[in-house]
């Protein structure tokens, strides 16, 4: 995981609340899953959001470890499976990689 | 932090609008014999149908008050005008799109759009097997071809397909068939119907063609899986009815109702907001299968008919 990488959700992918749930639907699924919503738990989700195309990961972990009651290793653990799996799904995309922090 | 692949939602409130039926027109290309909402199919209640913005405006409210699943209905949801702009508007809103249709009007133009925008699913009626008994029931004719037409090109695109057939005394001896040519089919799912109803201005036509009981039964003896679905429907059956706890129905006028099956009341989203209709309207509307709150669950008594 490159810290300074900025990543922007995929347009083809459209949030949804529903009844507390934050689900993301792939509006060109395949055939496989066309049974398919992908939900993401509370944190999942605030990070979900904040994947904005301007923030670095650098950016958005600091902010969580000021916002959440979790060590450095847990989160950066935590961030690496989940950009696994939004990047597994191509709900995410890499649009940019910075040298500082991105503000 | 964690995302998990699912199919369905695990924890929803006792009251939630998260299934949307949404008959959006009731006119149609074919006359089935047994369709209940044909004899709407003329230009008066035509005219009165909800236009495109009042469509929009009432998937915008359902996609706020969190609904997710939507299957869009008709008469033949197809032949309005519109439907593409419907369609692809409740896609981009992260709606889960189902859309029964008769799969006569799907062209190759209609296929590459399914196809770009892929819906939860297509159901496509495929009453017979022969032309005959196919077009006998939907008295179209050329729509036997223009049905195998459509599903062929929706095959070719892998979009997820089902058919499902009506089972009425016009067709029982094409049933079985019907299920074999769509295992054969790979990947397209199949379900039986048995039900039939009243027309909507309360006509009994499409009784005509219902089969006796004893000759359902006889169908679903002769397959596993027709045997095993019908005990499925008749438990299912002798269950309170929980519409409206989940599920809804909107009807061609804007009509929000318990179900496709129970229009006895009705609350008009042209007049009222989605909010206001499903939590403040519907748990009121009347349903002779629901079952009173002083009955026991364990031993319900009243059954769907």
């Amino acid at each position: 995981m490159n810290a300074t990488t900025v990543y922007a959700r995929h347009p083809d992918y459209v949030q949804r609340d529903v009844a507390g749930e934050c689900i993301l639907v792939p509006i060109r699924r395949s055939l496989a899953e066309a049974n398919s919503i992908y939900v993401l738990n509370e944190t999942g989700a605030a990070f979900w959001s904040r994947l904005d195309g301007h923030r670095s990961l650098q950016d958005i972990t600091a902010a969580f470890l000021e916002e959440y009651d979790v060590t450095t290793d847990q989160l950066q653990r935590d961030v690496e499976t989940l950009l696994a799996d939004l990047l597994s799904i191509h709900a995410i995309e890499e649009v940019a990689v910075v040298d500082g922090p991105t503000g | 932090m964690s995302m998990v692949r699912r199919d369905k939602l695990n924890h929803l409130p006792e009251r939630f609008p998260v299934f949307c039926q949404w008959e959006i027109t009731c006119r149609c290309n074919l006359r089935c014999v047994m369709c209940y909402t044909d004899c709407f199919n003329r230009p008066d209640f035509i005219r009165q149908e909800l236009s495109t913005p009042d469509i929009l405006r009432i998937m915008d409210e359902m996609a706020d008050a969190g609904t997710l699943e939507l299957c869009l209905t008709g008469g033949e949801p197809m032949m309005r005008p519109d439907f593409f702009q419907l369609y692809e508007h409740a896609i981009h809103r992260g709606f889960l799109v189902t859309v029964f249709t008769n799969g006569t009007l799907i062209t190759e133009v209609a296929a590459d759009r399914f196809a770009a925008l892929r819906p939860h699913r297509i159901e496509i009626s495929l009453h017979g097997l022969t032309k005959e008994t196919f077009e006998r029931i939907t008295q179209g004719p050329g729509s036997y071809h223009r049905c195998l037409d459509g599903m062929r090109l929706l095959i070719e695109r892998q979009v997820p397909l089902t058919l499902k057939s009506t089972a009425m005394t016009l067709n029982q001896h094409e049933i079985l068939a019907i299920k074999q040519y769509v295992a054969s089919l790979g990947s397209v799912g199949y379900k039986l119907g048995e039900e039939m109803r009243p027309e909507l201005d309360g006509g009994a036509g499409p009784f005509y063609y219902a089969l006796s009981t004893q000759a359902l039964a006889l169908l679903n003896r002769q397959d596993h899986d027709l045997r095993e679905a019908s005990f499925q429907l008749d438990q299912t059956e002798s269950s309170p009815c929980r519409s409206g706890m989940h599920k809804f129905h909107i009807d061609a006028y804007g009509m929000l109702q318990l179900c496709s099956g129970n229009r006895d009341d009705g609350y008009d989203l042209r007049q009222g907001s989605l909010q206001e209709g499903f939590y403040h309207h519907l748990p009121s509307f009347a349903c002779r299968w629901k079952t009173p709150a002083t009955k026991s669950l364990l031993h319900p008594t009243i059954n769907h008919v």
